[in-house]
């Protein structure tokens, strides 16, 4: 029978929907019956909701305007070398 | 004045194609943070700020011979992705990685020896995302546990939650099997969910 460990073991898995069908089917029947992991599924699909509204590495302004530059640079050394100028 | 709207996928790769500067600097805010994600899954911070410099300069050219089968962000992240392996090859060291485990310790602590939960969790997160995320504070805690994450984690997270990558296509960026995908987002999602539990029990990071 599927305990509540075992069910945190896999509970990224379900709420992706990448349990086979018999694993998702006890996952399924496991969490009528308890309230405890109910609220565990909830919370992680909440964290994972959370991740989606939130981008971590904003790289800051200083390296994008490097970036920038050395873009322009690189583009404008392409046009010389075409050479129609 | 307000600033122009966002060109679609296509027009932005054919004004890069011929050269324009504004296209350019659109694609560089656009897809320099997913391309940084993808490099700090490999590399040190500063050698992952190189490789994506230097990415940027080689798709000037290379530009020319994206063909769009697979869209400018995978191609893109392919591009970064292949240079850090190359980088890696050279130096000789090895892409550090952990998926002995799929639950985080201090989660698989709260279980007794049958398996039933032994401090289970207190309370529902009562707010949705978006609301949620309105709470400066926990979005600095947020930021602050993403930073503190393993890379591995942390980039499998960001490409397949904030950037929305199909997993074939995170597996072959970072160069992990399907099931090694599958534990660094769980590892990764289970470190979220206890960092949001204390937060709401305690009000602190
Ligand atoms: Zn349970």
């Amino acid at each position: 029978m599927l305990m509540c460990r075992d069910l945190a073991v896999v509970a990224s898995d379900y709420i992706d929907g990448e349990l086979a069908g018999l694993q998702n089917l006890s996952v399924k029947m496991h969490l009528m019956m308890c309230r405890d992991c109910r609220t565990f599924i909830g919370n992680l699909r909440a964290s994972t909701e959370l991740m989606k509204a939130h981008s971590s590495i904003r790289p800051d302004e200083e390296f994008m305007r490097r970036i920038d530059e050395r873009v322009a640079e690189a583009l404008k050394a392409r046009k010389e070398d075409s050479g129609d100028g | 004045m307000a600033a122009p709207a966002p060109l679609g996928e296509e027009a932005l790769i054919q004004s890069m194609k011929a050269g324009d500067d504004h296209s350019y600097q659109e694609a560089v805010r656009t897809f320099t943070p997913g391309m940084l994600a993808v490099a700090r899954f490999y590399l040190d911070h500063s050698s992952a700020e190189e490789i994506v410099q230097d990415c940027w300069v080689t798709v000037i050219d290379a530009i020319h011979k994206f063909e769009g089968r697979s869209g400018l962000k995978t191609w893109l992240h392919r591009i970064v992705a292949n240079r850090c392996k190359n980088r890696l090859r050279s130096s000789n060291r090895e892409v550090p990685t952990d998926f002995s485990e799929s639950l985080e310790p201090e989660l698989a602590g709260r279980f007794n020896a049958k398996g039933r939960w032994d401090l289970p969790p207190k309370m529902q997160f009562h707010d949705s995302a978006d609301k949620l995320m309105e709470n400066g504070a926990l979005s600095d805690c947020l930021d602050k546990h993403l930073s503190a994450l393993p890379e591995t984690q942390r980039s499998a997270l960001m490409l397949y939650e904030a950037h929305q990558h199909k997993s074939d296509d995170v597996c072959n960026i970072l160069d992990v099997s399907a099931s090694n995908l599958r534990v660094l987002l769980h590892r990764a999602r289970q470190k979220i969910f206890l960092m949001v539990e204390t937060f709401q029990e305690t009000g602190e990071c």
